[in-house]
């Protein structure tokens, strides 16, 4: 059964009727509760996704392995990440695959993936949350391509460290043109740091960004930042 | 020796333990300071932005009596529009320890909005002891000041309020006894029947007409018959029909019918015999089986001036259970007036869109059509035919349109049918049939047009109902 449906999905494309795939949803159930199962399945899925499949069905892959995906599918979807086609699948599975090997395979793609591809393994590294991101994101602030320095500040925004805020502050000043990408990622990071409790790190960036320099709206989220920072600390 | 160095450690852990805490209180409060300074500076800010989210603060946090008095001691330092949203703000808050600073800048400020803010607060926040002031307020001062007294009374708390309102509304000296009135009504002050009844009967109609509408909506059956002597006074017109439904509305609140019709008899016998015959048309608004034998008494009774009283009473009624009582005084009358009087009465309880079928409701009024005497009588009736939505209405009234004296009023009636779509398109054919008819002999416009539009399947807007 499972067999015919893999068989199927190799002539799967879009309006094909979903039934034929039921199987794969039955053993990506199954997966949860049976390691066989799921080691089975998720060879399979890689071995389909090494094969001539249609963007449809290469997207029914790459959702199906973000939800049983392990260390073992990395190599495979890291393969596909400079693809124009492949690349947003592949980074949707890679995003949730919680193996440390995914992280490293997006970071990896940062020196060779380019243009849209690399914007968005950016964007994935962010939504990963990865700490061991900063640093290689944090080169990627002084980017020739404003495109490429504005989505690692909102990356490292998104990861929402101290070290990820060090790096926004220090990229501040010299930031090109439009700073304003900056300072929204600043502070993302400052909520994101008082979210876990650290006060300390978010209020002083909200204080950074409340001087009588920085733009009205700005001012007016730094004192909201700062207000519920001493709220928490009161 | 091994003891004493115990005692020693623990000597010690204790100095520790309370230098630790006391640094630590020190530090809470050194956060505290620094968060309500923050928020005081930003209350006083004239950016609204900036404002509201200090504001928000003193909302939901830093609590306590002493912040919310340094808070609210900020309303001196503030302008017109700070000051009323910092009083809201305090309001919000909940906290009466603000109460002093709201009043002072009541009594201080020349801005009748600052004004009309605080006396807002003082719904919230206010006490007893501040409810002279609210009723002074009701009257005195601006609009808005009067408004906010009136929301503010409405509003305060305190199981005393109602007896306190009610003690103002029965002194000789109240001045805003009408809007006292619609307070108590508003706050469901039941127990003040007594203050309520008191204000039925004042000579100023303001006040009369608010206590009626106030036991209309919160009187009780034991008050019906001392309600009457606010009918009585009531004068004719829009007032006494006003205090009639008054009545009508607490005689509701009797759920069996026939002890509704017993009550309101039992009432009217405590109203001296002079003035009982003023009540009748109070008997109409009320209706039920119980009283229909009452009234069609004295509508066929020998005092001619007293059957007039009664056959109005009867045309008032609130449905068409009257309606055999009144043919039978169509037929019988031997005074025109008096038929005729019985006569409009019975299209209008028979037209009553009162719960029957529209089929029962055209038997009726084709009853009244065979009592028709003249072309008067007939145009009422061809007129109110539009209150039964059926097809057979459309038959009932379709010759007329031939009769030149009727065919406008048959024209209007057949259109009003055809507005509703459950009638018009199951009889597409007749119903086109019958417009086409109206179309070629109406001289009236707007019927022409309704009439083309029903034949298209189109609605008609009546005029006015957008500004609705």
């Amino acid at each position: 059964m499972l067999a015919d449906a893999f068989e199927a999905l190799k002539k799967f494309d879009w309006g094909t009727d979903l039934g034929v795939l039921t199987p794969i949803e039955e053993a990506v159930i199954a997966a949860h509760t049976d390691a066989g199962v799921s080691q089975d399945l998720e060879n399979r899925l890689n071995a389909a996704l090494k094969g001539d499949l249609s963007r449809d069905a290469h997207g029914y892959v790459c959702r199906k392995l973000a939800i049983i995906g392990t260390a073992a599918s990395v190599p495979t979807l890291a393969g596909q990440l400079g693809g124009k086609e492949q690349s947003h699948m592949a980074r949707y599975a890679l995003e949730r695959i919680d193996a440390p090997e995914a992280g490293a395979a997006l970071r990896d793609a940062l020196t060779t993936a380019s243009g849209s591809q690399k914007i968005g393994v950016i964007g994935s590294l962010g939504s990963r949350r990865d700490p061991a991101a900063v640093a290689p994101l944090s080169k990627l602030l002084h980017a020739d391509d404003p495109a490429i320095a504005r989505s690692a500040a909102l990356a490292l925004g998104a990861i929402g460290t101290a070290e990820s805020a060090a790096a926004l502050q220090a990229a501040l000043p010299s930031a090109n043109g439009d700073r304003q990408y900056v300072i929204d990622a600043l502070l993302s990071c400052a909520e994101a740091l008082l979210a876990s409790d650290k006060q300390g790190e978010a209020t002083a960036i909200y204080k950074s960004l409340s001087g009588e320099q920085q733009p009205r709206l700005v001012r007016l989220a730094a004192t909201r930042g700062l207000l519920a920072c001493a709220r928490k600390q009161a | 020796m091994a003891l004493r160095v115990s005692r020693l450690g623990f000597g010690s852990a204790c100095l520790f333990a309370l230098a630790f805490l006391s640094a630590a209180t020190l530090k809470a409060d050194a956060q505290t300071d620094e968060f309500v300074q923050m928020i005081v500076k930003l209350i006083g800010d004239r950016d609204k932005e900036f404002r509201a989210a200090g504001l928000e603060q003193v909302r939901t946090a830093a609590r306590g009596p002493a912040l919310t008095q340094l808070f609210a001691a900020q309303l001196t330092k503030l302008d017109a529009d700070g000051q009323i949203a910092l009083l809201s703000a305090l309001a919000d808050r909940g906290d009466h320890a603000a109460r002093a600073a709201v009043l002072d800048l009541l009594g201080s400020s020349h801005d009748e909005n600052v004004r009309a803010g605080a006396i807002r607060v003082l719904g919230r926040l206010g006490e007893s002891q501040d409810l002279p002031l609210l009723i002074k307020s009701l009257s005195a001062g601006s609009q808005v000041e009067q408004a906010a007294a009136r929301r503010s009374l409405i509003e305060i708390p305190g199981e005393t309020v109602n007896q306190a309102l009610a003690a103002d509304l029965l002194s000789e000296s109240s001045s805003a006894k009408g809007a006292l009135l619609d307070v108590l009504a508003t706050r469901r002050a039941s127990g003040q029947a007594p203050a309520f009844l008191a204000a039925i009967v004042d000579d100023n109609a303001r006040v009369r007409r608010s206590a009626m509408a106030a036991l209309g909506q919160i009187g009780r059956p034991e008050q019906i018959a001392p309600m009457l002597a606010g009918v009585l006074k009531a004068r004719k017109g829009y007032e006494r029909d006003a205090a009639e439904k008054n009545v009508a509305l607490v005689c509701e609140r009797i759920e069996n019918p026939d002890q509704r019709g017993a009550a309101l008899i039992e009432a009217l016998n405590t109203v001296d015999a002079a003035h009982r015959d003023e009540l009748l048309s109070l008997l109409g608004r009320v209706g039920g089986k119980k009283l229909i034998d009452f009234v069609a008494a004295i509508a066929t009774g020998p005092d001619g001036a007293r059957r007039q009283l009664g056959i109005d009473a009867l045309s008032k009624w609130p449905d068409a259970s009257v309606a055999d009582t009144l043919l039978e005084i169509i037929t019988k009358a031997s005074d025109p007036a008096e038929r005729g009087q019985a006569f409009r009465g019975y299209v209008k309880v028979s037209a009553n869109r009162d719960g029957r079928s529209d089929k029962e409701r055209l038997d009726r009024l084709k009853q009244a059509m065979k009592a028709a005497k003249t072309p008067e009588e007939t145009t009422l009736v061809i007129n109110r035919v539009r209150t039964a939505y059926d097809i057979d209405s459309v038959r009932f009234v379709l010759p007329y349109v031939d009769q030149p004296q009727f065919a406008q009023i048959a024209c209007e009636t057949i259109v009003e049918i055809a507005h509703h779509r459950e009638v018009r398109d199951p009889n597409k054919a007749e119903m086109d049939k019958a417009l086409d008819k109206v179309i070629a002999t109406s001289k009236d416009a707007v019927v022409v047009e309704r009439a083309n539009r029903y034949k298209r399947g189109e609605t008609w807007q009546r005029p006015g109902r957008e500004a609705r």
